[in-house]
C-alpha cells in the first residue's frame, strides 16, 4: 500500500512537470495580451515533428534540438502574430477566438498533409529507461528529464519577468495596459514578443513531447484542452498559479487512474471536472485575477 | 418583409419541405439531410454568438440529442418524430447549466467551458459502454427506423423551422438585448435589462436546436459512436458557416451552410478522401473570414447594393 502510494506521488509529481511545459506558454501568452491562442497545441505539434526530423535525419538527440527548435518556434509564432492576429487585436474577442481556431486547424492540417497522420516518435535510449526502486516503484527516465526541463523553464520564465527591463514591460503590460502605454512602452511590441516567447515554449514543450507521445498531427488538440484545463484550475495570468494547477490536475489525474476501476479512461474526464468546479467556486483560479473581465 | 409575407414564404417552405424529397434521387437527398443539420447547428450557433457567447461545443449538444434519440428508440421503441422532444429538453436543459456554470463569465471563459463540456460528454459516452456501447458504438433500432423520403421531409422541415424562429427572434424585442449583451454586459445590466436571464434563454433554445440536428443524424444514419457524435467538425462548420454567410444576420448561416456544403463537396470530388484537405479548407476561411470579411458575405452583398444604389443616384443626378 505505502509502495502504490509513492508510485502515485511519483507519477503524480512527474506527470506534473509535463503538464507545466504544456500550459506555461499559453498562460504567458493570455497574461499580456488577454487573448487565448487555440492554436498552442499545434505550435507544440510542429516543435515535436521539428523534434523528430532532427532525429531521423540528422540523428540529433532531442534534448541538443530543443533550442533551435524552440527559436524557430519563437520566429514562427512572431511572424504569426504579426500576419494575423496584430490586424485584429481591438476586435471583439469573438473573432480572436475564431481566428486562433483557424489557425490550429490550419497548422494542423497542413501536417497532416505533408506527413499523413501515422505515427511517429523520437527514441533517444531514455525514452525507455526507468529506475526501479525498492521492487515495486518504477520511475521513468523521460519523465525525470521533462520534469528538470518544466523547472528550468519556470525559472528561467520568473526571473526574466523579474529582472529583465523587457520582463518588467512585460508585466506591466499584463497588469495595466493602458498605464504601461503611458510610461512609454510599446504594448504592440510587448504583445509580439510574449507571442514569440509563448511559441518557443510551446515548441521546446513540443521537443520534450517527442520522446513521450507519439508524434501524429492530433496530438495538438488533447494538449491544448488539457492546458486550458490547467490555467483555469491555476488562474491565467500568473506562472506559479499555472504551476499549482498543472499539479493539482496531474495529482487528481494519477490518483483516479490508481485507484479507481477504468481509472485511466476516466483520468482523461478529470480535467474537465475539475474546470467546471474551479469555474463554479473560484473563476480566476487558484491564483489568478482575471476573473471578471476577461 | 411584413408578417404576412413572412409567414406566407414559410407555409410554402414547409410544402417545399414535405414534397421535395419525394422527387430526389438518394445521393441528393443524403446532401438535402446534411444541409439540414447544418443549418440547424449554423443557426443554432449564431443564436450564441448573436449574443456574445462563442460556443466551441456544439459537438456536445449535437452528441446529446444523438444518444438521446438512439436510447430511447432502443429502449422504448421511441417514434422518430417523438424523439425530438426529450432531446430537445435535454440539450435546453444543458445550455441552461451552462449558462449557469459560466454565469459570471464571459467570452473566452465561455468558449473554453464549451470546449469542455463537449470533451466531457465524449469521455462519459466512451466510460459507460453498458449504457452508450461505448467505443464500439450502437445501433439504433432498425425496424423503426422511417423511410429516406420522410427522413429527408423531417429534417427539412426542422430546419425551417429552426430558421422562422430565428427570424422571428431577430424581429423582437430579444434581439435587441441580446445585441446589446454582445456589446457590453455590464452596461446592458445598467439599463434594466437582466443579462442572465437573456444569457440562459438563449443557450437553452441554442442546444436545443443543435441537440435536433443530432436527432436527426442517429435516426438518418442508424448507427453512433462516442468519436463521430461528439466530433469537433461539426462545432468548426457550426462556426463557419455563419462566419462565412454573415455573422449576427438570420440569412448568413443558411447561405453560409450552402456555401460550406457546396465547398466540402467540390473538395472531396477534386481531392478525393485525401486526409486534412477539407479541414484546412475549412481553416483558412475561417482565418480569411475573420481578417478580411467579418459580415461575410451578406455584408458584402449589402456593401455592393449600398455602392451601386449610390452610382444609381449620382447618374441620374440626386445628391
Amino acid at each position: 500500500m505505502v509502495g502504490l502510494l509513492l508510485q502515485i506521488l511519483a507519477d503524480a509529481l512527474l506527470l506534473g512537470g509535463v503538464y507545466t511545459l504544456m500550459a506555461i506558454g499559453l498562460s504567458l501568452a493570455f497574461g499580456v495580451t488577454r487573448i487565448i491562442n487555440f492554436a498552442h497545441g499545434d505550435v507544440v505539434m510542429y516543435g515535436a515533428y521539428g523534434a523528430f526530423f532532427a532525429f531521423a535525419g540528422l540523428n540529433i538527440d532531442p534534448l541538443l534540438s530543443l533550442p533551435m527548435v524552440a527559436i524557430l518556434g519563437g520566429i514562427g509564432g512572431y511572424l504569426l502574430f504579426k500576419m494575423t492576429l496584430d490586424r485584429i487585436l481591438n476586435d471583439i474577442s469573438i473573432n480572436q477566438v475564431l481566428l486562433t481556431f483557424g489557425l490550429g486547424l490550419v497548422l494542423q492540417n497542413v501536417a497532416v498533409i505533408l506527413w499523413t497522420g501515422d505515427e511517429r516518435s523520437t527514441t533517444p535510449s531514455y525514452a525507455f529507461d526507468s529506475w526501479l526502486f525498492s521492487d515495486d516503484i518504477v520511475i521513468a527516465k523521460g519523465r525525470v528529464i521533462a520534469f528538470v526541463i518544466a523547472v528550468l523553464f519556470v525559472i528561467m520564465l520568473l526571473a526574466w519577468l523579474r529582472w529583465s527591463e523587457l520582463g518588467r514591460a512585460t508585466r506591466a503590460v499584463s497588469q495595466n495596459q493602458a498605464a504601461a502605454s503611458l510610461m512609454g512602452i510599446n504594448v504592440r511590441a510587448m504583445y509580439g514578443l510574449s507571442f514569440a516567447l509563448s511559441s518557443a515554449f510551446g515548441a521546446a514543450t513540443g521537443a520534450i513531447m517527442s520522446f513521450l507521445l507519439p508524434i501524429t498531427p492530433f496530438m495538438g488538440f488533447p494538449i491544448m484542452v488539457k492546458a486550458f484545463a490547467i490555467i483555469i484550475l491555476g488562474g491565467m495570468d500568473s506562472v506559479i498559479g499555472t504551476v499549482l494547477g498543472a499539479f493539482f490536475l496531474a495529482i487528481a489525474e494519477t490518483a483516479i487512474a490508481y485507484l479507481v476501476p477504468q481509472g485511466i479512461g476516466w483520468a482523461e474526464g478529470v480535467a474537465f471536472f475539475l474546470m467546471v468546479l474551479m469555474l463554479i467556486a473560484r473563476p480566476a483560479g487558484i491564483l489568478g485575477t482575471a476573473g471578471r473581465d476577461a | 418583409m411584413n408578417s404576412t409575407r413572412a409567414w406566407m414564404v414559410i407555409a410554402a417552405a414547409f410544402l417545399v419541405a414535405l414534397v421535395l424529397p419525394h422527387f430526389l434521387p438518394p445521393g441528393l437527398s443524403e446532401l438535402a439531410t446534411r444541409l439540414s443539420t447544418l443549418i440547424l447547428v449554423a443557426v443554432s450557433w449564431n443564436m450564441m454568438a448573436n449574443a456574445g457567447l462563442i460556443s466551441l461545443g456544439h459537438s456536445g449538444f449535437w452528441g446529446l440529442g444523438a444518444y438521446t434519440a438512439a436510447l430511447l428508440a432502443n429502449a422504448v421503441h421511441m417514434p422518430f418524430w417523438l424523439t425530438i422532444v426529450p432531446a430537445m429538453i435535454l440539450g435546453g436543459g444543458f445550455g441552461v447549466l451552462l449558462a449557469y456554470i459560466t454565469g459570471r463569465l464571459r467570452g473566452l471563459f465561455f468558449a473554453i467551458s464549451t470546449l469542455a463540456m463537449a470533451e466531457a460528454l465524449r469521455v462519459i459516452a466512451l466510460m459507460v459502454p453498458k449504457l452508450t456501447g461505448g467505443a464500439e458504438g450502437l445501433f439504433v433500432f432498425d425496424e423503426i427506423r422511417p423511410g429516406r423520403e420522410t427522413m429527408t421531409s423531417f429534417a427539412l422541415c426542422l430546419a425551417v423551422a429552426t430558421v422562422a424562429i430565428s427570424y422571428f427572434l431577430s424581429k423582437s424585442r430579444f434581439q435587441y438585448a441580446l445585441r446589446a449583451m454582445r456589446d457590453s454586459e455590464s452596461a446592458v445590466q445598467m439599463l434594466g435589462v437582466n443579462p442572465a436571464r437573456f444569457r440562459m434563454g438563449v443557450t437553452a433554445l441554442s442546444g436545443a436546436i443543435a441537440s435536433c440536428a443530432g436527432v436527426i443524424s442517429a435516426w438518418y444514419t442508424g448507427y453512433l459512436d462516442p468519436g463521430a457524435a461528439f466530433d469537433m467538425k461539426i462545432t468548426i462548420s457550426a462556426q463557419i458557416a455563419p462566419l462565412f454567410g454573415g455573422l449576427y444576420t438570420v440569412s448568413g448561416p443558411v447561405i453560409g451552410a450552402a456555401a460550406i456544403m457546396t465547398l466540402s463537396e467540390l473538395t472531396r470530388i477534386y481531392f478525393g478522401y485525401s486526409a486534412g484537405v477539407g479541414l484546412l479548407v475549412y481553416g483558412v476561411i475561417l482565418v480569411f473570414g475573420v481578417l478580411f470579411m467579418p459580415s461575410g458575405v451578406v455584408g458584402l452583398y449589402g456593401r455592393w447594393r449600398n455602392r451601386s444604389k449610390r452610382r444609381g443616384a449620382l447618374a441620374e443626378g440626386r445628391p
